[in-house]
């Protein structure tokens, strides 16, 4: 037997992966957007407002609370760098517990009309990097 | 006292590294014998390759045509193996003249039985497997 | 002591590249004097590493806040051990582990091949050498300095994330870390094979334990974080498809493939550039995956790269290293030519083939959902993100396969199998895994895949299972002996095989309990004391949870508000469970330590998702009481935990050295060395 039938099993292979690949990006992407580049969006375009979208901002200090509904929360997210660009979201579930004031968030759900964006996901941004920066430092009390 | 124990580092460092080159001591560049050749190594994996060969035949998982045309061919393939390292140590080219299949099974029964730990039979010399406690071709009780 | 590690660390950089230059060239000239050099700066550079490392812990254990690490990741009143584990906590500390654990592994290859393997030596040593260099020119220059100083010294440290005080966080990036970077030594060694010319399998045969043992550490590493996450994150699941647990995931999946083509190439004499692709591929996902995790290239794109150097001094060795390989392999093309041709799908080698095809296109599926968004942005200049369905839709189908070839690799033969044997060997399994699954159908489980699963699982472990048991009556009847021996004998002789097969076990048991979260339960409830929750399991009983009520303390680092609920399972009570929320002042952040009741089936998962009034708890304000917790039902999520227990039992059997090896004998003539020995080499 010559290899080359072995080729057509690799081309073959390949060909699933790459149709398992090509079906399932198509099925689930989404937009990955900052606030700027979301409310340029639904500027230019108003239908944006029934498409899912994801989006990373931060959490806009002191506007957390709690909504009407069984965990409920409500907050303000800004742009990372402008923060001027800021809009109000819900967030229907339990809270991860990283969750904070100016922790960074990407939040899965669509912009609706009113101008609150509603997520039925919210991830914050996690792992390896939690730092300090020198000015919390020395203020920080020795509580011992 | 940091300046010290830097200074110790250093020093420890710089001798080490140097040290080899001013003295001539040298690594060994090329290893002993007993690393296995490329011979000895297909070897090893032909011999390996029949073991598996007659257990999945005794436990049923190849069927007795499939067994003897596979072992024909590991034993073929073990025997080139086996000329490949007697020419190796011998420094001469191998041989290429065709076994007789006897000559094969033979052959290959006898590196086998070194390898597993079996005994050549004290009255005829017919190499037995290991755990046996008679020989195959005589008879004879093996100690 | 810290001042010394530091100063270690800038010593270590010089004689790395002494030792990357002299073996190269004493290798290239064959002068002895510069390998020995070479091979000594080796232990060298470990040792100074080691200084390195103690300084840091030493900084810690002292609270010397002046060190930028130091204040980021402790505080005075951090447990001991966690400001050991302080040294892996950060992005900066974790390199000089990753470091050190690489200069261990690297002295221990010198150490073991001081006699042995010499031709491979320098190269290998120049490779491994390069290699630590490298990282400690990151170390040192690319603002990643672990002993950094602020100027000044504050009062006191930020303290560690609560989130990494959890018992498998401080073992979980160890572990990970030590599969990295003992994955050196295979790729080390496979270059080395191509620089020095000695191009046959000895290479294979030198590395597949330390292959093994990479494996088994990634193995480890990735469940631990998988517990972590089960644990410590709050929401009853293990993996998110997160860009940092996939760059784990990539080089144990091509790792993993390696691990089965080596044996193609010992057994048959092919796919030689094959493995020295994947050895590469290997060493580069490792380097990848490191960096990935600590450098937050994946997560700061969106805003901006926080530290552009150190992701270009990374790209730029990922590349050169890329283009020295590819050149090299290409260079020695005309010797890696294979010996044989596949003869027939119908073998194990094609089998082997197919596992290897689909693993690689796990790893490029995973990979380009990892960067999509990149590669979206560098295109169409908007990032198009895939979330976990993506995952989900492609890997499961490809985990399907993969597990369905665990069970037939086992038994289809080398070279060519017949279609008459396979349907002997296979007409049981298939029936058995047939039947568990319509049985489950049977008693209302309907979700496809798991059910394709929960048949293929028992496809998998009735065909190991004969296989064992086959074995061991094989054995029995060959060489004389009874039974227990016989399977005793059987393991030990070819530890790898069988070893192999305990692993695929551990394995079955994971996917299993994978598809097991096709039947989680969960439900959020509003609870006063006194009231009640129900949840049902789908196992058919069901649990009753009364909420007791709440009360909060105050420890040393954190105060703590537990929920306290008793638990009925079918009216039965079974004892009590709490759930707690945490507050931590230090690093004004909360978080929540579920209730688990784990049972060999399931796990009985509790979340506390809000209480109404902390303050008021405090004040043991009666009416205060009110909670919403989340309870959920986890089926089979144990069975994760147990199977990596038998993973790395299996794992253990094959990394075993074989008796005949481990009393090697030392007697000189040629015809004595390949006594059992030789068997002993071949099968370990």
């Amino acid at each position: 037997m010559k290899n080359g039938r072995f080729y057509v099993g690799l081309v073959g292979v390949g060909l699933v992966v790459a149709y398992l690949v090509w079906t399932g990006v198509s099925d689930s992407m989404v937009y990955y957007l900052t606030p700027t580049e979301l409310v340029a969006k639904v500027a230019e375009d108003p239908a944006f407002h029934s498409v899912g979208v994801k989006v990373s901002g931060r959490v806009v200090s002191g506007t957390y609370s709690r909504g009407e509904r069984e965990l409920e929360h409500r907050f303000e997210v800004h742009d990372l760098e402008h923060a001027e660009v800021a809009f109000p979201a819900t967030y229907e579930g339990v809270l991860p517990d990283t969750f904070t004031d100016e922790i960074e968030v990407v939040l899965e759900g669509q912009f609706g009309e009113d101008g609150v964006f509603r997520a039925h996901t919210l991830l914050t941004k996690c792992g390896s990097r939690y730092e300090a920066s020198p000015e919390e430092l020395m203020g920080s009390e020795v509580s011992a | 006292m940091v300046i010290a124990g830097a200074l110790l580092l250093v020093g420890i460092t710089v001798f080490l590294i140097l040290q080899p080159v001013i003295s001539g001591e040298e690594a060994p560049l090329w290893s002993a014998k007993d690393d296995p050749t490329d011979a000895q190594f297909r070897k090893r994996v032909s011999l390996l390759q029949l073991r598996d060969a007659e257990y999945e035949y005794a436990m049923g998982k190849l069927g007795e045509e499939d067994y003897e045309t596979l072992r024909k061919e590991i034993s073929a393939e073990a025997l080139a193996a086996i000329r490949a390292e007697e020419a190796e140590s011998s420094g001469t080219e191998p041989r290429f003249e065709g076994p007789t299949d006897a000559d094969l099974e033979d052959e290959i029964a006898k590196v086998r039985s070194r390898l597993t730990g079996g005994a050549f039979c004290s009255q005829c010399g017919h190499p037995n497997p290991s755990g046996s406690r008679f020989c195959g071709d005589c008879g004879a009780a093996l100690s | 002591m810290t001042a010394l590690g530091e100063f270690a660390l800038w010593i270590a950089l010089p004689v790395s590249f002494w030792g990357m230059t002299m073996g190269f060239v004493g290798g290239r000239q064959g002068r002895g004097d510069l390998v020995l050099s070479a091979e000594r700066s080796v232990h060298i550079v470990f040792a100074l590493l080691v200084v390195a490392s103690l300084g840091i812990i030493n900084a810690f254990l002292t609270d010397q806040f002046q060190y930028w690490y130091v204040a980021n990741y402790s505080n005075r009143q951090l447990d001991v051990f966690f400001k050991i584990s302080g040294l892996w906590a950060g992005q900066r500390g974790s390199l000089v582990f990753w470091a050190v654990l690489l200069a261990l592994f690297s002295s221990v290859c010198v150490f073991l091949n001081r006699r042995r393997n010499r031709e491979f030596m320098p190269y290998v040593v120049g490779i491994l050498q390069g290699i630590l260099g490298f990282f400690i020119v990151v170390l040192l220059f690319a603002d990643v300095n672990p002993f950094e100083q602020l100027g000044f010294v504050p009062p006191d440290g930020a303290g560690l994330n609560p989130q990494l005080q959890n018992y498998w966080m401080t073992i979980h990036p160890p572990v990970l870390y030590l599969g990295f970077t003992a994955f050196s030594i295979p790729f080390a060694f496979a270059m080395s094979a191509l620089l020095s010319g000695r191009t046959d399998s000895r290479w294979i045969v030198l590395t597949r334990r330390w292959t093994l043992l990479s494996w088994f550490f990634l193995s480890n590493g990735i469940i631990f974080g998988m517990r972590w996450a089960y644990e410590e994150l709050g929401w009853g699941g293990y993996w998110f498809w997160d860009p940092v647990e996939n760059a784990s995931l990539l080089p144990w999946l091509t790792a993993t493939a390696f691990l089965h083509s080596i044996m193609i190439q010992e057994n048959r004499g092919m796919l030689k550039i094959w493995n020295m692709s994947l050895v590469l591929l290997t060493f580069l996902l490792t380097i990848f995956a490191t960096f990935l995790t600590r450098s937050g290239l994946i997560e700061s794109v969106h805003t901006f790269a926080e530290n552009t150097r150190i992701a270009m001094i990374f790209l730029a060795f990922m590349g050169s290293i890329f283009v020295a390989s590819v050149v090299l392999i290409v260079y020695r093309l005309p010797v890696l030519k294979a010996e044989n041709q596949i003869q027939s799908f119908l073998s194990r080698e094609a089998a082997f083939l197919l596992n290897n095809l689909i693993l690689l296109g796990a790893a490029f599926a995973v990979l380009w959902g990892t960067i999509f968004p990149l590669i979206s942005e560098g295109f169409t200049g908007t990032q198009i993100a895939v979330g976990p369905p993506f995952f989900n839709r492609v890997n499961i189908p490809i985990g399907l396969v993969l597990l369905a070839l665990t069970g037939i690799g086992p038994v289809i033969a080398w070279r060519r199998a017949t279609r008459r044997n396979l349907k002997r060997n296979f007409a049981i399994p298939v029936l058995v895994g047939l039947a568990v699954a319509a049985f489950l159908f049977g008693v209302g489980a309907r979700d496809g895949y798991a059910l394709i699963t929960f048949g293929l699982s028992s496809f998998v472990l009735t065909i190991i299972l004969v296989e064992f048991w086959k074995g061991t009556r094989a054995r029995a009847r060959i060489e004389g002996e009874g039974v227990l021996p016989a399977f005793l004998h059987l393991i030990s002789r070819n530890r790898r095989r069988w070893g192999g097969y305990i692993v695929h076990v551990g394995v079955v048991l994971i996917f299993t309990a994978f598809a097991g979260r096709a039947f989680e339960v969960k439900l959020t409830d509003t609870l006063e004391p006194g009231d009640t929750v129900s949840v049902a399991s789908p196992f058919g009983h069901d649990y009753t949870l009364t909420y007791q009520g709440i009360s909060s303390a105050r420890e040393a680092n954190f105060d703590r508000w537990v929920a306290l609920m008793s638990v009925d399972r079918n009216g039965e009570p079974v004892g009590s469970l709490s759930t707690e929320f945490r507050w931590y002042p230090s690093r004004q952040m909360s978080t929540k330590e579920v209730g688990v009741r784990s049972t060999l089936l399931e796990d009985l998962y509790v979340i506390l998702a809000e209480a109404e009034d902390f303050e008021g708890i405090v004040a043991n304000d009666p009416g205060a009481q009110r909670i919403i917790v989340e309870v959920q039902v986890n089926p089979l999520v144990g069975w994760i935990w147990y199977g990596g227990v038998i993973l790395t039992i299996g794992a253990l059997i094959g990394l075993w050295p074989a008796a005949e090896v481990r009393k090697r004998p030392t007697s000189q003539s040629a015809g004595d060395s390949e006594k059992p020995a030789a068997v002993g080499a071949v099968s370990a």
